[in-house]
């Protein structure tokens, strides 16, 4: 994992702290399918890689866990809109990361 | 480039056909700690020893540099820098630092060293002189392959508050 990766991790974007976005993100719909896909197909390779396998003698350092309910509590929302419209939905989004 | 998932890939294919209708407004707070620790990810081999970075109140960020240049050997400096205006395209595709102190009457040394490390290390677009430094946004998102998103960002600006760099991106797609 790269150093900076590593420490916003360890520190739960806490050094991020005042961020915002502002306005509306337009996704199109294939781009959403694209998406979903990707996302299960994550999830298989997850299961193969899950399966027992020989025991390793060493087992490598775990990278760090992102903590979401951390983040989840820094994150302040005041918009978000979710509209569809012809091949594509709309996110309206006004949202900042407190200190 | 490392390999992208390929809702990410797509969007750089083809940004207007995936996500055409977008405007949004990203102010990206950097604090003091985390410019530094990417600031020390940089390259083992630079001939740079320390390079911290101090951004202050009131659109002014310091650089304390530590380099062993040629001829005058180890050298400390605290460089300050302001940033100028923001980039938009195609108009204004610079983003320039300007230095407003820190440079000494005979550093020339030092100003010709970091410049041969920017021409044999990183990519065309970027200049260093006694009185700048500044980014050809463009000709960098280019050589990093993300050319499609160029003509997609509106406002790109540094600003500094205290101990805290703030990078206003603005994008219309």
């Amino acid at each position: 994992m790269h150093p900076v990766q590593k420490h916003l991790f360890d520190t739960n974007f806490k050094d991020l702290a005042g961020s915002k976005i502002e306005g509306t993100i337009a996704i199109s719909d294939e781009l959403i399918n694209m998406g979903i896909m990707d996302f299960l197909n994550g999830l298989k390779s997850g299961a193969e890689n899950d399966a027992p396998s020989k025991p390793s003698p060493a087992p490598a350092a775990a990278p760090p866990a992102l903590d979401t309910k951390a983040i989840l509590a820094l994150l302040e929302v005041e918009t978000l809109k979710f509209r569809t419209s012809e091949g594509q939905a709309m996110l309206e989004v006004n949202a900042s990361l407190v200190s | 480039m490392p390999t992208l998932p390929e809702p990410l890939a797509a969007i750089l294919e083809d940004p207007a056909a995936h996500i055409g209708g977008t405007d949004a407004t990203l102010d990206l707070c950097l604090d003091r700690v985390l410019l530094n620790e990417i600031l020390a990810a940089r390259p083992k081999d630079t001939p740079v020893e320390e390079l911290l970075l101090d951004p202050e109140a009131g659109n002014l960020v310091n650089l304390h540099l530590q380099v062993h240049a040629p001829v005058i050997g180890n050298v400390r400096r605290k460089i300050s820098l302001k940033p100028g205006p923001a980039v938009s395209f195609p108009d204004q595709p610079w983003l320039r630092l300007n230095i407003t102190s820190g440079f000494k009457m005979f550093d020339k040394p030092i100003i010709k060293m970091v410049q041969g490390q920017i021409a044999e290390k990183l990519p065309r677009g970027i200049e260093f002189t006694s009185d700048y430094l500044q980014l050809h946004v463009p000709a960098l998102l280019t050589a990093a392959g993300y050319q499609q998103l160029v003509p997609l960002i509106k406002e790109l600006r540094l600003t500094s508050e205290a101990n805290r760099l703030v990078v206003r991106l603005r994008i219309v797609a």
